[in-house]
């Protein structure tokens, strides 16, 4: 069990979401990036479809009463354990009982994963464990976590591995690789030349629903469009001309016309972004975003 | 010393990003297929579902489309190219369950109920009527998980959305946006004219089927 002694901004479970109910008004959801939590399961000696924490901003502290073996990927916060032990990233964490995890504020980046032995033991919602705060189910009771809460932990198989992960290398600064249309073509060229020349700032009131970009305005005649399928990573363009890019918790269906998509690979990069942050955009052919793959973490066993 | 010359305006006409596909589809990122399906969508839906593609991981309907989510990597196979070969010219729509849905009309659970009769130039009891005596058929469901998009709205009841939408709508909303007719299945912000609440749980996580309405389900109101 770990017991929230002090809740994060944002402190999330989540899995690896829920694909394939779109149909029903429900997007896939998940972690905002899989292969960081999956990695942190992988270090906990866990399936990389536990449930874990998605913590953004700003952590909590974390009671561990009977002990339990953690790990954390993803953005580096402040972090202090009560033992007085370094708290490594990307690293088996063996925590004793009655001690404690304090994760402070994020140092780089937006969100990190905390996998813990066993997983969060909450129940499935349309088959996964993930949060879903727009209509609020899923997770801890279809909410962020608060202080007192006290999760449960499923029981850990096999021996305990200490491992070390390496995360990939990230291209920071590189703009984002998107594939224009499926309404490029109600743009102007002034339009489509402010989106792809100019940096956009990640504006606070984003959130896992989307990223609400400001900047230049991206001009298109008004146009009324029919409702439309979207998916995370579909850039929107209100009447305001300040696009949106969908997150993992977006709307599945849309009346703004989209005037690019982020390509698959990229997407993990959405989840470091922070208010105030600058993101350009560069197009890529669909087949040659398709021969991206997933840039790999490495895991070794540690000493 | 540089001229102070202003930059010429930048021309980067992107490249469209969408080769080699059929007229009616359309690249959303490099996952995301949009798919033109017309008045056919259901069909097209409901084969695609049939038929089961392992490229496919979701498929959403939406007005006149579809989306269809590939797996990471994936390609439209051949199959897919030949279930979508001419979409526009598959059979029309067939619709599913019929669904009686109870409806309390105006007052406060209805407050744009008065103004959208006297738009439509009739009153209450007529725009209740004429609200009533329709068919709908769930289209597709979107903003909300669980939020129907139904046709059917009889046409001198059509709205355009408020101007400014409301801070808080209470479940079980019925509304019109255009020329469609939805239920809110949660509380939350929206933008539809509001005539009226069904006490029906639209939307249940805990269900074996979430959705009370799905898409192709058919719809009567009857007023309490």
């Amino acid at each position: 069990m770990i017991e929230i002694l002090r809740a994060g901004l944002c402190d999330l479970v989540m899995d690896l979401g829920r694909p394939g109910l779109g149909a029903l008004g429900v997007p896939m959801g998940g972690a905002a990036d899989p292969a960081a939590l999956a990695a942190a399961n992988h270090l906990v000696g866990n399936d990389e479809s536990s449930a874990g924490l998605e913590i953004t901003l700003s952590g909590p502290v974390l009671g561990f009463p009977a002990g339990g073996v953690a790990a954390l990927t993803g953005a580096r916060f402040a972090a202090m354990r009560s033992s007085g032990a370094a708290v490594a990233w990307n690293e088996t964490l063996v925590l004793a009982a009655g001690e404690t995890l304090s994760l402070g504020r994020a140092q780089d980046g937006c969100r990190c994963w905390l996998a813990l032995r066993g997983g969060l033991a909450v129940p499935q919602v349309m088959g996964s464990r993930s949060t879903f705060l727009p209509a609020g189910f899923g997770g801890y009771r279809g909410r962020a976590l608060q202080a007192g809460d006290a999760l449960s932990l499923a029981s850990g198989a096999g021996e305990v591995r200490l491992l070390r992960a390496h995360a990939p290398s990230s291209e920071r600064d590189a703009p984002l690789r998107v594939v224009a249309g499926p309404q490029a073509g109600l743009f102007d060229d002034a339009g489509l030349a402010v989106f792809f020349s100019h940096p956009y700032r990640v504006d606070p009131a984003s959130d896992r629903r989307g990223l609400r970009l400001s900047g230049p305005a991206v001009t298109h005649g008004r146009v009324e469009l029919a409702s439309q399928g979207v998916l995370p990573g579909a850039i929107q363009v209100p009447p305001d001309g300040q696009p949106i890019i969908l997150g993992w918790d977006g709307p599945v269906t849309g009346g703004y016309p989209v005037i690019a998509g982020v390509v698959a690979v990229d997407l993990p990069r959405l989840a470091r972004l922070r208010p105030g942050d600058a993101v350009r955009f560069v197009t890529i052919e669909v087949e040659a975003a398709r021969q991206l793959a997933t840039k790999r973490w490495d895991i070794e066993e540690l000493g | 010393m540089q001229s102070s010359e202003k930059k010429p305006h930048p021309r980067v006409k992107p490249k469209t990003g969408q080769p080699s596909l059929p007229p009616t589809w359309r690249w959303v990122g490099d996952r995301g297929l949009w798919v033109a399906t017309g008045d056919a969508t259901l069909s097209c839906y409901f084969e695609l579902v049939s038929r089961n593609l392992p490229e496919i991981e979701d498929v959403i309907p939406a007005d006149g489309s579809l989306l269809l989510v590939l797996r990471q990597g994936a390609a439209p196979s051949a199959d897919l190219r030949a279930a979508l070969a001419d979409p526009l010219a598959a059979a029309p729509d067939t619709c599913g369950a019929l669904h009686e849905i109870a409806v309390e009309y105006g007052g406060a659970a209805g407050p744009d109920l008065l103004a959208l009769a006297e738009a439509a130039g009739m009153d209450a009891h007529a725009y209740i009527h004429s609200h009533t005596a329709m068919e709908y058929t769930v289209a597709f469901l979107g903003f909300q998980p669980g939020f129907p998009y139904m046709r059917g709205l009889p046409e001198a009841l059509h709205a355009p959305r408020r101007a400014s939408p409301r801070v808080r709508v209470a479940a079980g909303s019925v509304g019109i946006g255009g020329a469609y007719c939805g239920i809110y299945p949660a509380g939350g912000p929206g933008g539809w004219q509001i005539i009226g609440r069904a006490t029906a749980d639209l939307f249940d996580p805990a269900r074996d089927v979430p959705a009370l309405l799905m898409p192709g389900d058919r719809v009567r109101f009857v007023p309490v």
